[in-house]
């Protein structure tokens, strides 16, 4: 018998039970519809985060000299007791790092995570929740920030501790609408502040606005709330080719700032958005691995439910069985059909479950920032489980049908 | 012709394998089927041997152990005891592959039940045997189609067992048992189920495929049936009761 007879036959056997191997196969759809929407979806958060967020939070082609690293998931407990103990990030050391490059786009400080909030009042109109950063003026080189009213902040505001703010444009259009920021005086935790300058507008990442900052000299941020052990020096560079020499570079220069002997580890960190990336690919990486556990177990049951109708399908079509027999299939004919069957239409399971995982992810891509993507090693995974699914569940049935004695099955109605 | 004599020497001689113009040959058949301790002897040491050509008539009271002896001659069943030579080869000492090989090249059934594959059509149905051949699906549809046309049929290829008449679905079968140009056409009762113009219509097939030189073998009840035969073998009790030549039967039977 040839293949494609055996296959023709399993076709012909399921299109004529449309309805029954559609609810048979329900199971692996569902499970399948799953496993590929979700691993799309964390797929697109990967893409998004790689692609949006680790730069707007970080910058681009820009490294981070922290007092902690970013992803501390890598780290053992003594590991993160010795991170604990390292010395803040001080003004001294953005010194250092100033010296060593002194070709860089910009180098600046500012206030680290948690960002604090505050309330920002104009004449007795408030805007809550505004995020208050500390910054150094090549801040805003640092994240391309571009000035669209007003000027940015100086070196001399933050040499002068100048209670001085430039606001994200958000912020200021929802506290001033109409009116000129600049030059008017907010409150802003019980401080007057005025508005030397706005920002032209950022746009959004995961739904979290970056217009809505506010923006003020790090050394006046410290009169407020102190020197925090988050404050983290930024450097950026031209091209992303630069990046990694001038990271070995400053980590040379503030290790003999720190008078660190060859043998001590480095009591800083170093970072780039790469960092960030990877934080979130440590969280992810668990999800890649629960997902398909999960998705195993609904396909394990949508197998049971496979091998069960095959069982079935065995008994209703004994007599059809006994004909073939005796019109001379083998036993090893009759196991394929049934196999094949099984196969094909686990297979199929897959393939509409990947259909309508996919339909899925695309509308979740279109309701919402995150683009989803279906990426070829998900398909390749269901429809592998799918026949994986057919083989395993579809081998008990077929053999029942194969030992069948073909006068007592074409004796059966 | 041959001779009842010279029938017997054939299969009364241990041992021997029978010369190539026998096409069957057997030699103690035994067929028991135990019944959870109690054995029923459907076939108790059955010699027979036929020739290329031959037209035979199976007779003799039901549960005789007929379909037994056509279920083993046509290598659907296994003896458990006695020897079975079908065109010089021992069948009963084949495997189940073996047998299925057997039954897919050198011998055409036709049953009482007709037996067809309910949702194909009737060209499928002739397909069948040349499927598990594995005879390509170009081939399969010239020699299908030849094989109903010889039986009236080219004008019903697409319906299927449901949209046919007893008779049309009963040379339906014949088509499927001969498109594989088996060496014996074996029936089992082939008009069991139909009226009598329609048996008279399927017997009119067989006749004709037998003057053509087709070797067949088919049970009967039904005396002017059998003796459209040439040869008549009536079983009683799993044994053979005579074994004679048409004329002899018409004695018999009292015909003319
Ligand atoms: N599968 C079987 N299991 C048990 N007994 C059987 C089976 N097939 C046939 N027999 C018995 O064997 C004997 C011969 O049956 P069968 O060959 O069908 O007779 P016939 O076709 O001449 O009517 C009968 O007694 C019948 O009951
Ligand atoms: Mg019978």
């Amino acid at each position: 018998m040839q293949y494609r007879d055996v296959i023709a036959t399993a076709l012909g056997q399921i299109a004529a039970n449309k309805l029954r191997s559609f609810f048979t196969l329900l199971g692996i759809i569902v499970s399948v519809t799953f496993l590929i929407a979700v691993l799309a979806i964390i797929q697109g958060m990967n893409v998004y985060v790689q692609d949006n967020v680790a730069g707007a939070m970080i910058g681009t082609n820009t490294f981070q000299v922290r007092r902690s690293p970013i992803n501390i998931t890598r780290f053992a407990d003594d590991d993160l007791d010795r991170i604990a103990r390292r010395p803040i990030i001080s003004k001294t050391d953005a010194a250092v790092v100033r010296e060593v490059m002194p070709d860089a786009e910009a180098v600046s400080m500012q206030s680290g995570w948690p960002t604090p909030i505050a309330d920002v009042t104009w004449r007795g109109r408030t805007v809550g929740d505004a995020l208050v950063l500390g910054v150094t003026a090549p801040y805003q080189t640092v994240q391309d920030y571009r000035i669209a009213q007003g000027r940015p902040l100086t070196d001399i505001d933050e040499e002068e501790r100048r209670a001085v703010v430039v606001l994200g444009a958000d912020l200021a259009e929802k506290l001033f609408e109409e009116v000129d920021p600049v030059g008017k005086d907010v409150r802003l935790l019980g401080e007057w502040f005025t508005v030397i300058g706005v920002n032209a507008r950022k746009g959004q990442v995961l739904g979290q606005s970056f217009d809505g900052f506010v923006l003020m000299p790090l050394s006046r941020f410290e009169m407020i709330y102190g020197r925090r052990n988050t404050t983290t020096v930024s450097v950026k560079v031209a091209s992303a080719e630069e990046v990694a020499p001038a990271m070995a570079r400053v980590e040379e220069a503030l290790r003999v700032a720190r008078h660190l002997r060859p043998t001590q580890d480095s009591n800083f960190s170093l970072e780039t958005s790469d960092a960030l990336v990877d934080f979130w690919r440590t969280l992810t990486r668990v999800l890649f691995a629960i997902v398909p556990a999960i998705v195993s177990i609904g396909i394990v049951v949508g197998g049971i439910v496979i091998m069960n109708i095959m069982l079935m399908s065995v008994t209703e079509r004994t007599h059809e069985i006994g004909i073939r027999k005796a019109m001379g299939a083998r036993a090893r004919d009759i196991e394929r059909q049934f196999l094949v069957e099984a196969i094909v239409l686990a297979t199929l399971g897959g393939l509409l479950g990947v259909l309508s995982g996919w339909s899925m992810a695309s509308a979740v891509a279109a309701a919402s920032p995150l683009p989803a993507r279906v990426t070829t090693w998900s398909v390749v995974l269901a429809l592998s489980l799918g026949a994986g699914v057919g083989v395993a569940f579809g081998v008990y049935p077929a053999r029942r049908a194969a030992r069948l004695d073909p006068i007592s099955a074409m004796r059966a109605e | 012709m041959s001779t009842t004599a010279e029938r017997r020497a054939v299969v009364s001689t241990p041992g021997a394998t029978p010369d190539k113009d026998w096409v069957i040959v057997t030699r103690g058949l035994k067929r028991e089927y135990d019944m959870g301790g109690e054995v029923v002897r459907a076939l108790r040491g059955v010699d027979i041997a036929i020739r290329r050509n031959e037209y035979v008539a199976i007779m003799g009271p039901s549960g005789s152990g007929k379909s037994t002896l056509m279920n083993l001659i046509g290598c659907l069943d296994t003896p458990n005891g006695g020897e079975y030579w079908l065109n010089g080869m021992l069948v009963s000492k084949m495997s189940d592959d073996q047998l299925a090989r057997v039954r897919n090249k050198e011998i055409g059934f036709v049953f009482q039940t007709f037996n067809l594959l309910p949702r194909a059509t009737a060209l499928h149905n002739v397909e069948l045997p040349l499927v598990y051949a594995g005879v390509s699906s170009d081939e399969r549809k010239r020699r299908a189609k030849a094989a109903l046309a010889a039986v009236q049929l080219d004008n019903r290829m697409h319906h299927r067992p449901n949209e046919l008449s007893g008779g049309q679905r009963q040379r339906v079968a014949i088509a499927r048992a001969l498109v594989n140009e088996p060496s014996i056409l074996l029936a089992d009762e082939p008009t069991g189920n139909l009226d009598s113009a329609t048996s008279t219509e399927i017997m009119k097939v067989f006749e004709e495929l037998a003057s053509t030189g087709q070797t067949v073998i088919m049970v009967t009840h039904e005396p002017d049936i059998a003796a459209h035969a040439r040869r008549v073998v009536v079983l009683r009790d799993g044994l053979v009761a005579s074994d004679d030549k048409r004329a002899t039967f018409k004695q018999q039977m009292g015909l003319p």
